[in-house]
């Protein structure tokens, strides 16, 4: 909105005072941002552009990580992707992971949230419980709901114990009930994240909005849907792009749990567990690398979408400039 | 990752040139060497050994590394794209070496086995050490594959002799079932469900095949077709664990030697490491008193010897610019006394047939029993065949233990993986 303003009465304002500062700019000044950025440039450049640049080059090779690679089959490596089941497989598992995670996470964490924003009694011990779960290591909750969840695990044995026998599945490698137990442990995992954010979001909401409004003789609910939650938007519109991130790059908890091979067969396995096992486990990494890429292409071209169409409000002072 | 991988492969191959392996020139000789054992008897044969061949030679001096064994690839290989590789290390053959040795990373030491230790070790072990007839490794343990079983459960169960055909295999299971002791299966890792496969195809192929496929890697022969069938057959009679599936093979009481350990499952596929594994998880740590091996049973109308063994060879390779020094080295490491000291440290078969009569263990002198007598032994298929086949094997066997892939879906991807690699 501010970009359209400046651009329609552009002819007649002054130029923005910061150009012209810009232009004289010290030598003192020049060394300051380069010792202060410099070190974090070429940090940023050799892990992480110079590796993806690599990736792309290895990518159109077939190569076996012995020697310099040698085999050049040009984008031969990115057709195989394209036409492997494995593969698009594990695409479809990352679309549904990241639908589910937003539409499971969202409104149970808002709600959360809303319940731990009020004065009660033991909140602080509440919210330390929900946050645990996201506190604790990857490995280690993998480890402990691999364990629970076995076919002869504890989960099984409690439903038995309790008369409920028709209950106890085989939760991790029956490929009906595979991905649910997956999002399930997700659910259970990051929901404390999302609480959190909101729970800071909602501390940032004018407390005289909400005593306006009860003064007008609105009721909690409508507080909270009229008030609460539309200004609430940038935290949660932030929180699914974080959430669709990490659904994306979803890899250690599937890795865990199943293992290196039972994913794909039990319907979990994701584009990086694809990735790690055709790449690394199969010894072929310039396969590996051309898949690297793809996974690339596919989290940037969805953070950019994210960006442009949702998260532009929010950001839109900060990105282009203003004032 | 792979990437990341990438960027160290050449961060290191940049600045790597200059580091020379010191060759030898008359004087005082230097030399890496890169083995597994990180803890106990398996660290202290390596430091002993070592300073026995120091003192035997004052020109020469090794500097000895333990390397956890799951880390040991991942930096031989970036040790070796670096130029900065250890003069001796580990070395566990198959696809792997021979990709080595495309990469010219390997010292020839065809002429350099001396007749003592082709004496010792003879032919075949030693060709396992071998690409297009050419020696790069010298092995120093075999490690052929079989059932591992609890003595007292078959006992139990009234098997009365471990079975020798498929049909009494069969009829043990029914028994050991029953009893409520199946197979144990550690399908999580996979390898051990291939191994499955692996043991049908060494029946149902014959040696040729089983040869001429590590060359064309591709699986059309009507006798993959027919492991995988028999397998499908024996696996639809649920012989294995409950959940074998989200079963590990090593890890804790809950793994498929862990059942055995605990007498929770009466028998496991396996090579010839696991007694140890074993041990590992019994209740006191010791070796399960009761441990008995018999090998894969015959199975009728297959091509193959119903007496040829399939298994591993751990071995030593020394680096292309290694000096000349490792070679008179690995010929130490086959030497009779060493090879008694491999096995007591290892508890696992010694390579060196004198040093063989050493074992005492009866389970391990039962192993020792069914190689000697296999008319020939062939190398685990996924080493054989190299790591991107294993790799497709191992998919497909899982699915088709899983009830989610069929037999042509194990040939199907196979086929498939010779496009990723």
């Amino acid at each position: 909105m501010v970009a359209d303003q400046v651009r329609a009465g552009g002819g007649e304002q002054p130029p923005p005072p910061a150009r012209p500062r810009r232009r004289g700019i010290g030598w003192a000044q020049r060394l300051e941002i380069l010792a202060l950025s410099g070190p974090a440039i070429l940090v940023f450049c050799t892990f992480v552009i110079l590796p993806v640049l690599l990736a792309g080059y290895y990518g159109f090779y077939k190569w076996k990580g012995f020697g310099p690679p040698t085999n050049f089959v040009g984008l031969e490596n990115y057709r195989t992707i394209m036409q492997d089941q494995a593969f698009r497989e594990a695409l479809e598992h990352n679309g549904l992971i990241v639908v589910l995670s937003l539409v499971l996470q969202g409104p149970i964490a808002v709600g959360l949230a809303m319940l731990l924003n009020r004065k009660m009694r033991g909140r602080s011990v509440i919210r330390v419980l929900i946050f645990v779960p996201y506190v604790i290591a990857e490995v280690i909750v993998g480890t402990a709901w691999a364990l629970l969840l076995q076919t002869n695990g504890a989960v099984n044995d409690v439903l038995r114990s309790i008369g409920l026998t028709w209950l106890a599945q085989d939760w991790l490698a029956n490929p009906k009930l595979a991905i649910w137990t997956l999002l399930l442990i997700l659910t259970w995992k990051y929901i404390g994240f999302a609480v959190i954010l909101f729970l800071a979001g909602m501390q940032n909401i004018p407390e005289e909005l909400a005593e306006a409004a009860a003064v007008d003789g609105a009721s909690y609910w409508q507080t909270q849907r009229r008030i609460t939650l539309p200004l609430l938007g940038p935290t949660i519109r932030i929180w699914g792009f974080l959430s669709i991130i990490g659904a994306l790059q979803l890899f250690d908890l599937v890795y865990i749990i199943w293992g290196q091979y039972v994913a794909s067969t039990a319907g979990t396995s994701t584009m990086v567990t694809y990735l790690v096992n055709e790449g690394r486990n199969a010894g072929n990494y310039g396969y590996g690398s051309a898949v690297a890429v793809v996974l690339f292409i596919i989290s940037m071209v969805i953070a950019l979408v994210y960006q442009r169409f949702v998260l532009r409000r929010d950001t839109d002072g900060a990105l282009t400039g203003g004032r | 990752m792979a990437a990341v991988l990438a960027l160290s492969a050449l961060g290191i191959a940049a600045c790597g040139g200059g580091d020379d392996d010191d060759s030898s020139s008359g004087g005082t000789v230097t030399m890496e060497l890169w083995q597994n054992s990180t803890t106990g008897p398996g660290k202290a044969f390596w430091e002993k050994t070592v300073a026995d061949y120091q003192n035997a030679h004052p020109n020469v001096k090794i500097k000895l590394s333990s390397i956890q064994n799951e880390d040991l690839d991942g930096k031989l290989q970036t040790a070796l794209n670096s130029g900065s590789a250890p003069d001796i290390f580990l070395q566990r053959g198959g696809g792997k070496m021979a990709a080595m040795v495309e990469a010219d990373q390997l010292k020839d030491i065809t002429d350099s086995i001396s007749a003592e230790s082709k004496q010792a070790v003879g032919e075949a072990a030693l060709k396992t050490g071998q690409v297009d007839g050419k020696a790069y490794a010298v092995p120093v343990s075999i490690l052929p594959g079989g059932f591992w079983y609890s003595q007292d459960l078959f006992k139990k169960a009234g098997v009365s002799t471990p079975p020798a055909t498929l049909d009494d295999l069969n009829a043990a299971v029914t028994k050991l079932k029953a009893a409520g002791t199946p197979i144990a299966l550690g399908a999580k890792d996979a390898w051990p469900a291939a191994h499955w496969f692996y043991f049908f195809a060494l029946r149902a192929c014959s040696q040729a095949t089983l040869d001429a496929t590590a060359k064309s890697k591709t699986f059309d022969d009507p006798c993959w077709t027919k492991a995988g069938e028999q397998l499908k057959a024996f696996a639809d009679t649920k012989p294995f664990n409950e959940g074998f599936l989200t079963t590990s093979a090593q890890q804790g009481a809950g793994s498929s030697a862990g059942l055995l350990a605990n007498h929770k499952a009466s028998m496991e596929l396996m090579g010839s490491w696991d007694p140890g594994v074993i041990a590992s998880l019994t209740k006191d740590t010791k070796p399960l008193p009761d441990l008995g091996f018999f090998p894969f049973p015959a199975v009728p109308g297959g091509q193959g010897d119903p007496a040829a063994v399939m298994g591993g060879a751990d071995g030593y390779s020394c680096a292309k610019d290694a000096p000349k020094e490792c070679t008179d080295f690995l010929n130490y490491i086959l030497t009779k006394d060493v090879q008694v000291g491999f096995y007591k440290g290892f508890n696992s078969l010694p390579v060196n047939k004198e040093a063989q009569a050493a074992v005492t263990e009866p389970y391990l002198k039962a192993v020792l029993d069914a190689y000697n007598k296999a008319p020939y032994v062939s190398q685990w298929l996924d080493t054989l065949y190299g790591q991107n086949v294993g790799n497709a094997l191992n998919v497909g066997v899982v699915n088709l233990l899983a009830g989610k892939g069929d037999v042509a879906g194990i040939i199907q991807a196979v086929n498939d993986a010779a496009k990723k690699g």
